[in-house]
C-alpha cells in the first residue's frame, strides 16, 4: 500500500508541474484543465491571493464544479484524490434527515471560499463500497482531503460557524 | 486522524487473485462461507466471525418478475416484516384518526392517505437498514460479496456477478440460508405478466389502487389489511381456509374483523385468468367453487400471495447430493441444521419443517456458528415459538392451537379457558370489539400445564411476547391465575380468564 501511495504522490507532483495555471475548481476534467492553462496571467495572480474574489474572466464551467456529485470510483480518483484543491467529501443518504440539513450548509461554507475548496457529494446507497472503504458508518460524514490524503473529518451536523472554521482549517488559513 | 483512515484508504485487493493462489496451496480461503444475507445468514456470519475465523457472506437479489430488487438484509428487512409492519402502522393510524374525533380532536374534513409519501418513508427506512447491515458486516470483519452463490462441491462456492463474472471461494464449511421467494400460480393465464407479489408491493412508487389479493395466508391477510386501512378497495380471494396451520377459531375472528373493517372476501373462489384491458386495468375471471359459476371484475392490481418456495435449484444442490424435500423443495435438515452432506448446513426458511420466522433464523444461525467454532453444543429449540399476525385486528399466539391440542390429548384431555373482552380504548371510540378474544388451552387435570395461548386485539404482538416467557418456563393455569394483572390493559384479561368452554357459560367479560 505504501508503494501505491508513493506512486500517486509522484504522479500528483508531476501533474502539478505540468499545470502551470491550476484550475481554481479542482474538480475540472482534463479538457477544462487545458482551457484554464490558456488563461492570462491575471488568473494566476488572483488564485494566489486567496482573499480576493475570482476574476470575471474565468470560464463559467470551473465555477460550477466547486460542488459536484461523484459518479463512480474513477470519477472519485480523478476529481477528489487527484484534486489540486482541498476537497470536502460529503457522504450522505436520501434517507438521512440530518444530511438534508448539513448539505446546504456545507454548500454555503464552500461557496464562501470562492473556489479555494471543492465539495464532492457521495450518496452512500449509490456508492456503498466507496463509503465503506473510507470507513463511513453514520451519516452525514464529511471527510476533508488534501493532495490525496485525509486531513480531517467529522460526523453529524455542524452549524455555519463551525463549518466555516472547519473549512478554513482545511484550506490552511 | 489521518492515520485512522490511512489503512483503509487504498483497499483494492483483487479477491479473485487471492482465492486462486490459496486454492493452489490447498488451504481454504474461508473457514465459513454463508450463502444468503438475510436474517439468518447475517446473524450466523457475524457470530462466526467474532471468534476469529475468516467468514464471507454472499448476498444477491434476483429481481422479481416485475423487476423489483433490493439491498442487503433479506426478506424481513426489504420485502417482509419491516415494510409490512410500517404499512400496518400507517393503516392503524388511519383508524386512530377516525377515533380521534370522539376523543375531542377537531379534525376538519375527511383525512386522506397518500401512498407515495408512505412508500418513500418506508423505503428510506429500509435503505437505512441495508446500510446498517453493511456497516455491521464491516465492523465484525465479515467479507461481504454481492454475488449469486452456488455450490460446486462441499468445499467450493461459486459466486456470479450480474454480468456473469465468476469468483471461486474455497470454504471449510458452507451454510445455506437463502430463504424463499413468493410463488406465482402456474396454471392461471396472465398471472405472471400482470400480477405482483409481496416482493413488489412494498416498493411500488404509485398506489396499487383497487387490489385483488389472492390467497388467505398471513401474507395475504396482512397485505389486504393495510391496503384496506389506507383506504383502498381491497378483496381477498381464498380457495379454502384462512391462516392454514393456525388455530382456526382465531383465524375466523381475524377474518370476521377484516370483513367488518371493509375488506371484501371472495371465499371458495379460484381465479381462472387475468387479462389486461385497454384502459390498463386488470380483468380477473374466477370460479366460485360452491356454485361453479364464473365471475369477472376489474382491478388495478392483482397481488398473488399463494405460498413461498425456496430457490434451491439455482444453488446446484442436486448435483452435490444434498437431500431436498420433494414436495416443498426445501433442504432436509437435522436438529443441528446439518444436511445430508457433511460440512454443508442449512437453516432459516430454506430448512424443511422450520418456522418461516426471523427470530428463529437469527437464533438458529448464532447457535450454529457457535457449534461450528466448537464453542458450544447447544441446539436450537424450535418449540414454544411465539408469533403474531399483523392483520388489522392483530392475533398473537404461542404453543398449540386448540385443534392440535385436541388431536394430541383428546377433547377430554384439555381444558380451554376463554374470554371475549373489550379494550378500554374502544369504548369512547365506539368501536366494535366482537372479535377481541383470548383463550388459554391447558392440560386437563394435574398441574394444568398451559399448552397454548391465543389473543386477538390491539398490540397482540406486545401482549404475547411477555406471556411467551411464562410459556417457555412451563407455566400452568394456576401460575396464570396467580399473576396479578396490570390495569387497565387488554393483556390483564389473560390473567383473569376463568370461564371454560366446557362450562358453556357466557365468556364475555363485564365491567371492572
Amino acid at each position: 500500500m505504501a508503494q501505491r501511495l508513493l506512486v500517486r504522490r509522484i504522479w500528483t507532483v508531476s501533474v502539478k508541474d505540468i499545470r502551470r495555471f491550476p484550475a481554481p475548481a479542482a474538480a475540472t476534467a482534463a479538457s477544462s484543465c487545458f482551457s484554464t492553462s490558456l488563461q492570462p496571467a491575471a488568473t494566476r495572480v488572483s488564485f494566489l491571493a486567496p482573499s480576493r474574489a475570482l476574476p470575471r474572466s474565468l470560464p463559467h464551467a470551473s465555477r460550477r464544479e466547486v460542488s459536484f456529485n461523484v459518479q463512480d470510483h474513477e470519477d472519485f480518483t480523478e476529481r477528489v484524490i487527484n484534486s489540486e484543491l482541498p476537497v470536502l467529501i460529503d457522504f450522505h443518504a436520501q434517507w438521512c434527515g440530518p444530511c438534508k440539513i448539513l448539505g446546504p450548509r456545507l454548500e454555503k461554507a464552500v461557496a464562501k471560499q470562492k473556489g479555494r475548496v471543492a465539495m464532492a457529494k457521495v450518496d452512500i446507497d449509490d456508492h456503498t463500497d466507496l463509503a465503506i472503504e473510507y470507513g463511513v458508518s453514520a451519516v452525514p460524514t464529511v471527510i476533508a482531503m488534501r493532495g490525496g490524503d485525509v486531513v480531517d473529518h467529522f460526523v453529524g451536523i455542524k452549524d455555519d460557524d463551525e463549518l466555516d472554521s472547519f473549512v478554513s482549517k482545511i484550506i490552511g488559513q | 486522524m489521518a492515520a485512522l483512515f490511512g489503512g483503509r484508504r487504498r483497499w483494492r485487493s483483487s479477491q479473485c487473485f487471492h482465492v486462486w493462489s490459496r486454492q493452489l496451496t490447498g488451504k481454504y480461503d474461508y473457514d465459513l462461507v454463508v450463502v444468503g444475507g438475510g436474517s439468518g445468514g447475517l446473524a450466523c456470519s457475524k457470530e462466526a466471525a467474532q471468534a476469529g475465523p475468516r467468514v464471507a457472506v454472499l448476498d444477491y437479489v434476483e429481481p422479481s418478475v416485475q423487476g423489483t430488487k433490493w439491498g442487503l438484509g433479506g426478506t424481513c428487512v426489504n420485502v417482509g416484516c419491516i415494510p409490512k409492519k410500517l404499512m400496518h402502522q400507517a393503516a392503524l393510524l388511519g383508524t386512530a384518526v377516525k377515533d380521534a374525533k370522539k376523543y375531542g380532536w377537531q379534525i376538519s374534513g375527511p383525512v386522506c392517505h397518500d401512498w407515495a409519501t408512505m412508500a418513500e418513508a418506508v423505503q428510506n427506512h429500509v435503505r437505512s437498514l441495508n446500510w446498517g447491515h453493511r456497516v455491521q458486516l464491516q465492523d465484525k470483519k465479515v467479507k461481504y460479496l454481492n454475488l449469486k452463490g452456488s455450490l460446486m462441491d462441499e468445499h467450493t462456492v461459486k459466486g456470479l456477478t450480474k454480468a456473469g463474472k465468476e469468483t471461486i471461494l474455497a470454504a471449510k464449511n458452507i451454510v445455506i440460508a437463502t430463504g424463499g421467494r413468493p410463488k406465482y400460480p402456474t396454471n392461471i393465464q396472465g398471472a405472471i405478466e400482470h400480477g405482483i407479489t409481496s416482493d413488489d408491493i412494498f416498493w411500488l412508487k404509485k398506489s396499487p389502487g383497487k387490489t385483488l389479493v389472492v390467497g388467505a395466508s398471513y401474507v395475504a391477510l396482512e397485505c389486504a389489511g393495510f391496503l384496506t386501512g389506507i383506504g383502498l378497495d381491497t378483496t381477498v380471494m381464498a380457495r379454502s381456509i384462512a391462516l392454514r396451520g393456525f388455530d382456526q377459531q382465531m383465524a375466523g375472528l381475524v377474518t370476521d374483523y377484516m370483513e367488518e373493517y371493509g375488506t371484501k372476501f371472495a371465499w371458495k373462489c379460484v381465479p381462472k385468468r387475468v387479462d389486461k384491458l385497454s384502459s390498463g386495468a386488470l380483468q380477473v375471471t374466477w370460479t366460485d367453487t360452491r356454485t361453479g359459476n364464473e365471475h369477472k371484475d376489474t382491478y388495478d392490481t392483482v397481488l398473488w400471495a399463494v405460498g413461498r418456495a425456496p430457490e434451491t435449484k439455482a444453488l446446484g444442490l442436486d448435483r452435490l447430493g444434498v437431500q431436498l424435500n420433494k414436495e416443498t423443495g426445501k433442504i432436509v435438515v437435522g436438529t443441528d441444521e446439518s444436511t445430508s452432506v457433511p460440512n454443508i448446513y442449512a437453516f432459516g426458511d430454506i430448512g424443511e419443517g422450520r418456522p418461516e420466522l426471523t427470530p428463529t433464523a437469527i437464533k438458529a444461525g448464532k447457535l450454529l456458528a457457535r457449534r461450528l467454532a466448537g464453542h458450544s453444543t447447544e441446539l436450537m429449540n424450535y418449540d414454544n415459538v411465539p408469533t403474531t399476525v399483523f392483520t388489522p385486528l392483530e392475533y398473537g399466539c404461542v404453543g398449540l392451537s386448540e385443534e392440535e391440542a385436541e388431536k394430541r390429548l383428546g377433547k377430554d384431555g384439555i381444558e380451554v379457558y376463554h374470554a371475549f373482552y373489550k379494550p378500554l380504548e374502544f369504548t369512547v371510540a365506539e368501536r366494535d370489539a366482537s372479535q377481541c378474544y383470548l383463550k388459554v388451552v391447558c392440560e386437563r387435570g394435574g398441574d394444568m400445564k398451559i399448552l397454548g395461548l391465543h389473543f386477538t386485539g390491539p398490540n397482540a404482538g406486545e401482549v404475547t411476547q411477555g406471556f411467551a416467557l411464562g410459556f417457555q418456563c412451563g407455566a400452568t393455569y394456576s401460575h396464570l391465575s396467580q399473576t396479578v394483572g396490570i390495569h387497565p390493559t387488554s393483556a390483564e384479561e389473560m390473567t383473569k380468564v376463568n370461564i371454560t368452554k366446557r362450562s358453556g357459560l357466557d365468556a364475555t367479560v363485564t365491567g371492572c
